[in-house]
């Protein structure tokens, strides 16, 4: 047990580099700014003084590094500074947007998980059938369509046309759960379409991998009956993709969101990014890029711990 | 009950008679199922549900002419060697072609199909469709047809363009890596390793935020995000075909990095990597497009299909499907990419699950 804890621990460390590499690449991409922040907010018919004024603000006259630190130490206790436009903690505004995007891909993942995963196995059971055919093609065309298709298509015909939902996803505090629950409906099914495309095709193959091995071969051979095999000898094994398929995507559906968020005016973290690019807030910018990595990252460890924990040749590498 | 209903049950019903009449298993099931399928969704959707079912069938068999007919087609055009390929490939790798095809016809010829030109304003905004105008007016009154066939032209090229971009550098790189090894090898893999954990759409925002959405700036950042993509493959592919005797004769006989790449690797991996260009293009195209309707791409008055969205997507709201065409074209091309990327895929690896 105590290799397992090593190897994790190993895997956490380099998590944690790659973060802080990623948290300087951030940091460094605004510091590559032509002129520097100041300049490039203010634009070219900004007078000397005003350049002046807004980089002592900053504390641009200090050495990068110094502020590098600063900014990271302070992101740590989630102080992001202040936005450049409105001049308000870019926290405050950040914490509760982040929350709603969260809410909004957990949302989605409830629906889609156990449906992929479902669809999955059976078209890995049933494959080269009609079934498996038509859900390729199908899963295909999904992946392969941009989120706001999808994401308009649903608002014509589920909202314009029939009225079902709404198609506008603007959420406030003083709204019940379920009517969150209806307001949020259509961004999370755009979102629910995409994904679980992705993870049926990735569940597909790995049990598929799973199904041709040779002690499954053996299983058959012997006479085990169908449904046994796979309980009993596939399931065991197919754990540890299962795990990696769906930790991925929940990094997609975190990630994934900024298109959607737009698409539907859903007062998220994605649109908050979106927005603060084309006004160049870059604190902003920098607060929700690390944000998104960081969320990224840690499912990407998660799916990497999943599988190490349920995989035992992973447990005693080489 | 109208003939239509009737008809249309007359045709399913017996068309899964006939099916099982000659053991047609697979054709039994689909026109069967799609009969009880049908039963649901007319109590449901009334007469309405069982047009759409037709109409989507129609599409469907119309495709499946065209892919047919196009296949055929090929099979007679292209030289012998080719041909016999192309016998094998499925329906979906040929309508994949086909449309690839077509698109790239638009895009070349584009001013001499299109009736206006991309930015010239020709009538009220919003106008509706008529004769000269197919697909009616945008925002601004300029003509929807020929925005969008200048729209294959401007996006599809720009996409193109990065993805070349992305992929020369990642393949070489990636070649190089394999065959050289050492601290290359492991530079260039950190560094990989670093731009693949951030996801690419959050990446390409820094950096757009950073240095403007000017065409250059995109191209080049877009090529930044995908090479690691590239790396990866060319290194894994490259990786194994060093490791073989021929190339340890070439190195013997004292050939240097460059011609081992050129000469030895490259002709041996190039399956694997147009079916690599082929993906990528379509990762590629796809966040181009998601750029392009954030408002971070293409500026305009150019063309595109991912701004069109965005800017007439309020008429989505008053139940009008035009903004949704030039998504459909973003869609459609995506799909015939990855169905003859599939095809290749399939061919290349010799899987036969």
């Amino acid at each position: 047990m105590n290799d397992v804890i090593k190897i994790i621990l190993k895997r956490l460390g380099l998590g944690l580099v790659t973060l802080l590499v990623i948290s300087v690449i951030i940091f460094g991409a605004v510091e590559m700014l032509p002129g520097d922040i100041a300049q490039a907010v203010l634009g070219q018919g900004a007078t000397e003084e005003n350049v002046a004024a807004m980089r002592e603000q900053l504390g641009l006259d200090r050495p990068a590094v110094e502020r590098y630190f600063d900014w990271l130490g302070n992101a740590l206790t989630g102080d992001f500074g202040k936005s450049l436009v409105n001049q308000k903690q870019v926290s405050s505004v950040i914490a509760e947007r982040f929350w709603n995007t969260l809410s909004l891909a957990l949302y989605a993942a409830v629906i889609a998980v156990p449906i992929a995963i479902f669809l999955g196995v059976l078209t890995a059971l049933w494959r080269n059938s009609p079934f498996d055919r038509v859900a390729n093609v199908v899963t295909l065309t999904s992946i392969s369509s941009p989120e706001f298709f999808l994401g308009y298509i649903l608002i014509l015909f589920l909202s314009v046309k029939t009225g079902y939902f709404p198609s506008l996803a603007k959420i406030s505090d003083g709204m019940s759960f379920w009517e969150k629950l209806d307001r949020m409906f259509l961004p999370a099914l755009t979102m629910v379409l995409v994904v679980v495309a992705h993870m049926m095709r990735m569940t597909r193959s790995a049990i598929i991998n799973l199904l041709a091995s040779p002690y499954i071969e053996m299983a058959r051979l012997k006479g085990v009956p169908g449904w046994r095999i796979i309980v009993h000898h596939a399931l065991p094994n197919a754990w540890a993709p299962i795990i990696n398929v769906i930790a991925l995507n929940l990094a997609y559906l975190v990630t994934g969101v900024v298109l959607v968020e737009v698409v539907f005016v859903f007062p998220g973290i994605g649109q908050m990014l979106v927005d603060s690019v084309t006004k160049r807030d870059f604190p902003v910018v920098q607060a929700c890029c690390l944000i998104f990595a960081a969320t990224f990252i840690v499912l990407n460890l998660a799916a990497d711990v999943g599988s190490i924990l349920t995989n035992p040749r992973l447990r005693h590498p080489k | 009950m109208n003939y239509f209903v009737i008809a249309y049950y007359a045709l399913l019903i017996g068309g899964s008679c006939l099916a099982a009449y000659y053991q047609k298993r697979t054709p039994f099931l689909l026109l069967f199922s799609l009969t009880l399928a049908s039963f649901i969704m007319g109590i449901i959707g009334g007469e309405g549900a069982l047009w759409s079912v037709t109409i989507a069938a129609g599409i469907i068999a119309l495709a499946a002419g065209t892919s047919y007919a196009f296949r055929e087609f090929l099979v007679i055009v292209l030289p012998r060697e080719m041909s016999k390929t192309i016998k094998t490939a499925p329906l979906t790798a040929s309508f994949g072609l086909f449309v690839v095809m077509t698109y790239a016809i638009a895009g070349i010829f584009a001013p001499v199909i299109a009736p206006f030109s991309e930015a010239e304003v020709v009538s009220s905004a919003f106008a509706p469709p008529d004769q000269t105008m197919l697909l009616g007016a945008d925002q601004l009154g300029r003509d929807m047809f020929s925005r969008i066939i200048f729209g294959a032209r401007n996006s599809v090229g720009l996409a193109l363009l990065a993805t070349a971009i992305a992929f020369f550098t990642g393949a070489v790189a990636g070649m190089i890596a394999a065959t050289k090894g050492g601290w290359f090898d492991q530079v260039m893999g950190r560094i990989v390793d670093v731009i693949m954990s951030i996801p690419s759409i959050i990446f390409a925002l820094l950096l757009l935020s950073i240095f403007g959405t000017s065409i250059a700036t995109l191209v080049v950042v877009i090529g930044v995000i995908y090479a690691p993509r590239v790396f990866r493959l060319a290194r894994a592919v490259a990786g194994n075909i060093v490791v073989m005797d021929y190339i340890e004769a070439a190195k013997l006989r004292g050939e240097g990095t460059w011609y081992l790449i050129r000469k030895e690797i490259l002709p041996n991996s190039t399956a694997p990597l147009i079916a690599e260009f082929g993906l990528e293009f379509s990762f590629v195209f796809l966040l181009v497009a998601g750029l392009s309707f954030l408002g971070l791409g293409i500026q305009p008055p150019t063309a595109d299909w991912g701004s069109m969205v965005r800017e007439n997507a309020t008429l989505v709201s008053f139940g009008e499907i035009t903004p949704l065409i030039p998504a459909a074209a973003i869609a459609l091309l995506t799909v015939a990419v990855n169905f003859v990327v599939d095809w290749m895929l399939y061919r290349s690896s010799g899987l036969k699950e």
